[in-house]
């Protein structure tokens, strides 16, 4: 069946089953790979992307659900990937294999947009996603560097 | 097919670096050096000269370096563009990196993996001084070859110009030509020998700073493609599931009932490997875990419609002789029962222990048990390859690409020369990726599709339960202590499948300063469930078994464990085992008073000595921990120390002893997989808990343990080895209780008047 879905801003149409995860519609059917399979079963966050704007993990969200919606991907975060936190990351050489980062990032962007100056519980609570290389102490550190810059 | 356009490509990478070098936010200088998106061999910039297999320069002044290992988290591809930095006088933003090219390995003999042996491409040893003098004798001699070209073209002898940001300097005429003007000319120089590198003390990046990864902003962006995320045109996906029962058979499945699914195109049956086959090329690692098991795998257009198509298909297997084991305490039993029996292999022998217990007094007798565990890299296992006629084309997140390469040829039998791997990013390895068994799957199935790019994807599921994984390990140690408290006499045994081994006890400094001491190991060929390298093979399951057993003792003898361990190890030349310690002590608040319910545990351990006084890399946790009287645990706090001798890159290995702390944590409080009539049981993270972000301990790494000795050595593994028995002595000095298996959170910890009322 075809779709039309509103990804990073853009139309775009996609032929696959109802029921086909968004994850899979994104990295597979549309060639966008920046979001990751980690789990399949929302455990993991390595698959968040934005579902108007708030954090949703994409290998539970049926493509049909995805129509008339703003998804945004770690494609679409940013211009030239220059989110504020995508720069302190880069800069607090947070990422270890890298692979958990961008749903790191996006939990992360979600909380900003929601919290501009989020306590360590508010990062606990909304940025739950596994790392196994364990760049937590980083990547919490680099969270509050990333709101302390966008508040100015 | 491998020649995608790479120029637009690199042009958005630097544009993007570009940008971000524009903003200081920070006081690391933003470095620029790059790696492509597909960091693979594949394109040399027009008219670059290669000056050694492991460093062209482009005419415009880009300096590519080939690297052999592939960097799964730690940093190792930055670590080459340091080494070539430090001597080459290039700019840092001119570098370049790219995986060296397997091809171009067996084409040339050897070239890359012949150094560092045998493991020459492996992860693990990106600071050794094999593989640092390689890269800084190439990076010297392509320098001196310039400066040769620029003083012979300007008339005036070499001693007077030096190459800096790259181009050629002469300070007395003020000229001054780039690298890129001087290639033709350097090309025919000949040097009577290779430049010797600089010293130490000659050092102006190693060791001073810390460049973060260079990968970073494609890791941001999305960019970066690991195995998971190549793009090849008329790519088709499978779904793989293997004899859920390791070494079962596949009975039959049923394809008519998936037939009519939305993209199928069909089923293949992968064909165990005999046990009896021999090598085609000379293997880096042991070659028996990568045999091929029962599979079917369901080929699709889409994943998605090749991993519903599989969950549909009904499949019937045949369970072989692993399925005899019930459950995981049968094989636990069985381990557990080897332990009294003679004939194990000695590991170490050392005076008469068996006189010595003789004498009797205060023995101390304890056994101990630590699961299987499986590596989790968050990337699930998969690959890509294109099989035809006589063909082998492969993209795989390996850990180790020349194994990969060496079981492309040994699944197919193609000649080597046929056979290309393309060495992507790497979603976690942790050892996983290192024997190359998923490898092996994903030219296998690819075999039975030819002509078509088949890619191979595990679930989570089937990674889980297919894993390679850390041994099940049973220990039995007893000791006798001596009127100061230490001890005179140490036997101990250890036992597990095959693939299991007891470093962290045998080949650790407690027998070595114990006077009589006999450590052996009994292997149960029976124990059908396969086992592979997990982050410090042995040594993680052998530091818990060693450092809690120091702990009994210290606690027989009445001396506070700190102390005691002070006494004890200082008995061992390699004196960085009292310095790591001692820096512990003064840094973690050892010995200061905690309220009720909260204690301090200290372990130490080194990962890579083998015996040996002065190499691997001493490793101590102090843990600060709470139990409630209800059994409810926190770890408050971790403070790490440690002695690799020297350091290179202080960041990256803050970096590596920071996530190395966090997963021997979740090792220790978390991880277990259990077996049900031969098949392991958990799938994936609901039944496989990882710690997540509100549960890490503020960690403290402290570098006053080092020693300055002359070694660089690893940093990843040694964490992994004494966090967990530091936990568990934290927990035993609040409630009295000695946990002597892992996961803790299986454990009963309530104490005090609860633990009386829970009978
Ligand atoms: S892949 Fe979606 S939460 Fe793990
Ligand atoms: S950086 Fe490797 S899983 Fe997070």
């Amino acid at each position: 069946m075809s779709y039309s879905l509103k990804i990073n801003g853009a139309a775009v149409d996609v032929d696959a089953a109802p029921d086909t995860p968004l994850l899979w519609v994104l990295r597979d059917h549309l060639g966008m790979t920046g979001t990751k399979f980690g789990c399949g079963v929302a455990q993991c966050g390595a698959c968040t992307v934005h579902v108007d704007g708030v954090a949703a993990r994409s290998c539970q969200f049926p493509l049909e659900a995805a129509v008339g919606v703003e998804i945004t991907t770690i494609e679409g975060l940013a211009p030239n990937a220059q989110h504020p936190l995508q720069r302190v990351w880069v800069e607090a050489n947070v990422p270890q294999c890298g692979y958990c980062q961008a749903g790191m990032l996006m939990a992360a962007a979600a909380l900003l947009e929601a919290n501009p100056n989020p306590t360590d519980d508010d990062i606990n609570l909304h940025v739950d996603n596994i790392c196994r290389c364990g760049t937590y102490p980083r990547v919490r550190a680099a969270i509050h560097k990333a709101a302390e810059m966008m508040r100015g | 097919m491998t020649d995608v356009p790479t120029l637009s490509r690199r042009g958005f990478v630097l544009s993007l670096l570009a940008a971000s070098g524009a903003l200081v936010i920070g006081t690391r200088p933003i470095l620029a050096a790059v790696v492509d998106a597909e960091p693979w061999t594949k394109d040399t910039p027009t008219g670059a000269h290669e000056f050694t297999p492991w460093l062209s320069i482009a005419p415009n002044g880009q300096v590519t370096v080939m690297v052999t290992t592939p960097d799964i988290g730690n940093g190792v591809v930055t670590q080459a563009l340091s080494f070539v930095y430090e001597e080459l006088g290039a700019r840092w933003d001119d570098l370049r990196a790219q995986y060296a090219s397997t091809s171009s390995d067996y084409a040339l003999g050897g070239v890359y993996s012949k150094v560092n042996g045998s493991i020459g491409y492996f992860g693990g040893r990106s600071t050794s001084d094999e593989r640092r003098i390689t890269y800084m004798t190439a990076a010297a001699n392509a320098r001196e070859r310039l400066r040769h070209a620029a003083a012979a073209q300007w008339n005036v002898p070499v001693g007077e110009v030096e190459a800096r940001d790259g181009l050629i300097h002469h300070a007395a005429s003020g000229r001054s030509t780039p690298f890129g003007a001087l290639l033709a000319h350097a090309a025919s120089v000949a040097l009577p020998e290779d430049p010797k590198p600089k010293r130490r003390e000659e050092w102006t990046h190693l060791g001073k700073d810390s460049p973060a990864k260079v990968q970073n902003p494609l890791v941001v962006s999305g960019a970066a493609v690991y195995g998971i995320d190549v793009k090849i045109p008329g790519k088709v996906y499978a779904a793989l599931r293997q004899s859920p029962v390791m070494g079962g058979r596949l009975k039959s499945y049923d394809f008519e009932s998936i037939r009519h699914m939305p993209g199928v195109r069909t089923v293949v049956e992968i064909k165990p490997t005999p046990a009896n086959e021999k090598n085609i090329l000379p293997s880096p690692f042991p070659m028996e875990t990568t045999r091929i098991q029962a599979a079917v795998a369901v080929i699709a257009d889409h994943y998605w419609q090749a991993r519903t198509a599989l969950d549909a298909l009904p499949i019937e297997w045949e369970d072989g002789p692993g399925g005899k084991w019930e459950n995981t305490q049968a094989m636990a039993d069985a381990a557990m029962a080897v332990l009294d029996k003679p004939g194990g292999k000695v590991d170490f022998q050392a005076g008469d222990a068996r006189a010595d217990f003789a004498k009797g007094g205060k023995i101390i007798d304890a056994s101990y048990l630590t699961p299987y565990c499986e590596h989790m890299p968050m990337e699930p296992l998969n690959g890509t390859a294109l099989v035809t006629d006589k063909t082998v084309e492969l993209w795989h997140p390996s850990q180790h690409t020349q194994m990969a390469f060496t079981l492309a040829v040994q699944q197919t039998g193609f000649a080597p020369e046929n056979v290309t791997v393309h060495q992507t990013f790497v979603g976690g390895g942790f050892g996983r990726r290192a024997y190359g068994d998923d490898a092996r799957m994903v030219v296998a199935v690819a075999q039975q599709y030819p002509g078509v790019p088949v890619h191979t994807i595990w679930s989570r599921e089937e990674s889980t339960r297919q894993g390679r994984y850390r041994a099940m390990v049973a220990g039995r140690l007893k000791a006798r202590l001596g009127e100061d408290g230490l001890p005179t006499a140490f036997e101990a045994h250890g036992s597990g499948g095959p693939g299991m081994n007891f470093r962290g006890v045998s080949d650790t400094v407690f027998p070595q300063i114990v006077p009589n001491a006999h450590v052996e190991t009994h292997i149960l060929p029976d124990l059908h469930v396969l086992n592979g390298p997990y982050r410090g093979p042995g040594y993680n399951s052998g530091a818990f078994i060693m450092e809690s057993f120091v702990d009994e003792l210290a606690n027989a003898a009445g001396v506070d464990p700190m102390e005691y361990r002070i006494r004890l190890y200082a008995k061992w030349q390699d004196k960085a085992w009292v310095k790591v310690l001692e820096e512990l002590r003064d840094k973690s608040g050892w010995g200061q008073p905690l309220p009720k319910g909260q204690a301090r545990g200290v372990a130490i351990g080194n990962w890579g000595m083998r015996g040996k006084p002065f190499a691997g890399t001493t490793c101590g946790a102090v843990a600060h921990a709470e139990v409630t009287q209800d059994g409810k645990l926190t770890i408050h706090r971790l403070d790490i120390a440690f002695d690799s001798g020297r350091i290179l890159n202080r960041d990256a290995v803050r970096a590596e002893l920071e996530g190395g702390a966090i997963f021997g944590l979740n090792m220790s409080l978390n991880e277990e997989l259990n077996v049900e009539h031969g098949r392991i049981v958990e799938g994936n993270f609901h039944e496989y808990p990882m710690l997540r972000i509100g549960d890490i301990p503020q960690l403290h790494i402290h570098f006053g343990g080092l020693s300055d000795n002359e070694r660089y050595y690893e940093i990843g593994e040694p964490p992994v080895g004494p966090v967990g028995p530091s936990v568990a002595n934290a927990i035993f000095a609040v409630t009295g209780k000695r946990l002597r298996t892992t996961p803790f959170r299986k454990q009963d910890l309530r104490w005090g008047e609860k633990s009386a009322s829970a009978g």
